[in-house]
């Protein structure tokens, strides 16, 4: 029993860790209906980043992720201004030939750059565990699941509470009404990008002390997190979340009492069965593209 | 053959109709003479690897030029072939050609069965689903080590031969027969593909892709159609990945490799979706440009990666689209005179 609790709280933070990118990933697909395939690679952006200005310019790891998440997110508004702002509606394999074209100008830009080898960040939580009612808690982790959570609140406060967040769901329920109302798509998916692509940066940046980083590392973790809109509902937020907690948690069970390989292919097969049994995702309203 | 009509919209765009043929068969003509003008074993190695590359590319242009589905299952099924050739050669002890057609079988029932689930829903989750697939087929492939011998791969691949009455038999271990081989085995399935494209089937096909629900209301059943044109362009990389692999001699996880799938779209993005023979011509011309332009394989991919952002922004119909706008253009001024 206390293994698998100590599973399940592993699992919690993993699922975290989706959730910030997974996020990110459905506020752009629900308001540019835009399947972002570079948003791994804004993660891979965000953990480099973050290990440069700790490891070479000695920045604290703090300071640093707040300076890596603001850099990712402007990227991310440039590319939208530059790019992404020029889609219009339907053109939904454009956006994915762009957005892998984005992708890999930066994970091989960054491999170019920087050499393709894994780099370890030191920081001063590093190799720090916690004894928290007999269960073992690791210290960056943790840290890293509360700047998450941190993040997700206030992007949910932003949404519920601001002019602007209000403005970006309306957008995203219904395009033509929000026109009428006078809301302008181009500040508001572009703030949305930004955000979105800020949220993958901090995920990149707040795990880049517990994983190693390199530029391949944000292929694999996107495709997951596709796996995971999908069983959650495409655009749906709150399906990203749950879903993401759900899959993060099944994965460290599975990974616990099984194989480290079917625990990668848990979220795949799931999502063929969510597919199979709720074509609409488990919170999905069903949006066609 | 089809008969060509301004109404068919022909899919041999890049040139006039008329100038399709003999260009063609031009080509077919040089590629064969090629190995005798030029013996050199390296370009003999880069057109095999571009004749497999064009068998791909043409798959993903039915699937997604013709039948306007982005799938990225493509190199998933390019890698099942390659595990099912080399299974039924070495475990089976089936002989190289019939495993060629067996792999391309299995690859295209596979995407049979899958076509299914991954249509379910919406043209985004197709694009997930497939791409799902082929991140499936990799783990399989590193982790059942039993069947698949894990990251060490399979090796010591036999190659097809040919047998020839009376002058013996020549080894496709040997590049200059193998060229021959995948040359062959190219024209048998492009051409089919290019049989297919323009039946009323493609017709078919295309009218799906412009108004699927204009399709649906003409009696069309959309699902089966695509699901079909799924499995055809699984039977051609199968096909593909089996060739590869015989060439290779060896079969290991790295046939998943994301490089396969970023060439591949980068071909037929660039050719055309929905232009036949662009998207051919696209793949000789991206396997030789590797060869032509030596600089750090990032910086390559970085400039790849331009191009792709490139041809999304400015010319999403590829070269094969321009010319056929500027072909529409030409009837358009010829009607009005």
């Amino acid at each position: 029993m206390e293994f698998f609790i100590q599973l399940v709280i592993n699992g919690l933070m993993l699922g975290m860790v989706y959730a910030l990118i997974a996020i990110g990933l459905s506020l752009i697909f629900g308001v540019l209906e835009i399947v972002n395939f570079a948003h791994g690679h804004f993660y891979m952006l965000g953990a480099t980043v973050l290990a440069a200005l700790v490891t070479s310019a000695g920045i604290g790891f703090f300071p640093s992720l707040v300076i890596a998440t603001v850099a990712v997110g402007v990227v991310g508004y440039l590319v939208y201004v530059v790019l992404l702002r020029h889609f219009r509606e339907g053109e939904f394999d454009r956006g994915i030939i762009l957005t892998i074209g984005i992708g890999m100008v930066l994970q091989n830009g960054v491999a170019y750059l920087f050499g393709s080898s894994s780099r370890m960040v030191d920081t001063s939580l590093s190799f720090v565990s916690w004894d928290v009612a007999g269960f073992f808690v690791d210290a960056q982790r943790t840290v890293a699941v509360l700047v998450g959570a941190v993040a997700i609140a206030a992007l949910y406060a932003v949404l519920t509470f601001t002019r602007i967040g209000k403005a970006m769901r309306a957008f995203a329920q219904n395009r033509e009404a929000a026109f009428i109302v006078g809301i302008r798509p181009a500040v508001i998916a572009g703030i949305a990008v930004a955000i979105g692509i800020a949220l993958a940066g901090l995920a990149g940046a707040a795990l880049a002390p517990v994983f190693a980083v390199h530029p391949a590392m944000g292929a694999p973790i996107l495709f997951k997190v596709f796996a995971i809109i999908i069983i959650g509902g495409l655009g749906s937020l709150p399906g990203a979340l749950v879903a993401s907690l759900l899959i993060g948690v099944t994965e460290s069970v599975v990974g616990g009492y099984s194989s480290v390989a079917l625990q990668d292919a848990v979220a795949f097969m799931l999502m063929i069965v969510v597919l199979l049994a709720f074509p609409a995702g488990l919170f999905g309203k069903g949006i066609r593209v | 053959m089809s008969v060509s009509t301004p109404f068919s919209t022909s899919s041999d765009a890049g040139v006039q109709p008329r100038l399709t043929w003999p260009l063609v068969v031009l080509s077919l003509a040089g590629l064969i003479l090629l190995p005798s003008i030029w013996p050199s074993s390296y370009v003999v190695n880069v057109l095999i690897l571009a004749f497999i590359f064009a068998i791909l590319a043409t798959g993903l242009n039915l699937i997604f030029g013709y039948t306007g589905l982005l799938s990225f299952g493509q190199v998933g099924f390019f890698g099942l072939g390659a595990y099912l050739y080399a299974l039924l050669t070495m475990d089976g002890g089936v002989s190289p050609w019939l495993s060629i057609l067996l792999a391309g079988i299995g690859s295209g029932f596979v995407a049979l069965l899958l076509g299914y689930p991954a249509l379910r829903v919406s043209r985004a989750s197709f694009v997930i689903v497939t791409l799902s697939v082929t991140l499936l087929a990799a783990l399989l492939a590193r982790n059942w080590v039993e069947i698949t011998r894990g990251p060490m791969g399979i090796p010591r691949l036999p190659a097809p031969s040919i047998d020839l009455l009376g002058l013996g038999t020549f080894s496709g271990h040997d590049p200059h027969v193998f060229y021959y081989i995948a040359l062959a085995i190219a024209v048998a399935s492009i051409g089919a593909i290019y049989l297919l494209v323009n039946s009323p089937i493609g017709r078919v096909l295309r009218a799906i892709n412009l108004d699927e629900p204009l399709a649906a209301s003409q009696g069309i059943s959309p699902k089966k159609y695509q699901i079909a044109a799924f499995a055809v362009a699984g039977i051609l990389s199968g096909i593909a990945g089996s060739l590869h692999v015989s060439h290779l001699g060896i079969v290991d996880p790295s046939i998943f490799d994301p490089y396969y799938s970023e060439m591949l779209l980068i071909i037929v993005i660039v050719g055309g979706p929905g232009s036949f023979w662009m998207v051919v011509v696209s793949s000789l011309v991206f396997m030789a440009i590797p060869e032509l332009l030596r600089m750090a394989p990032e910086l390559r991919m970085v400039l790849f990666g331009m191009v792709l952002v490139l041809a999304a922004m400015l010319f999403p119909t590829g070269v094969g689209g321009y010319f056929e706008q500027r072909k529409l253009a030409m009837w358009r001024r010829s009607l009005r005179s």
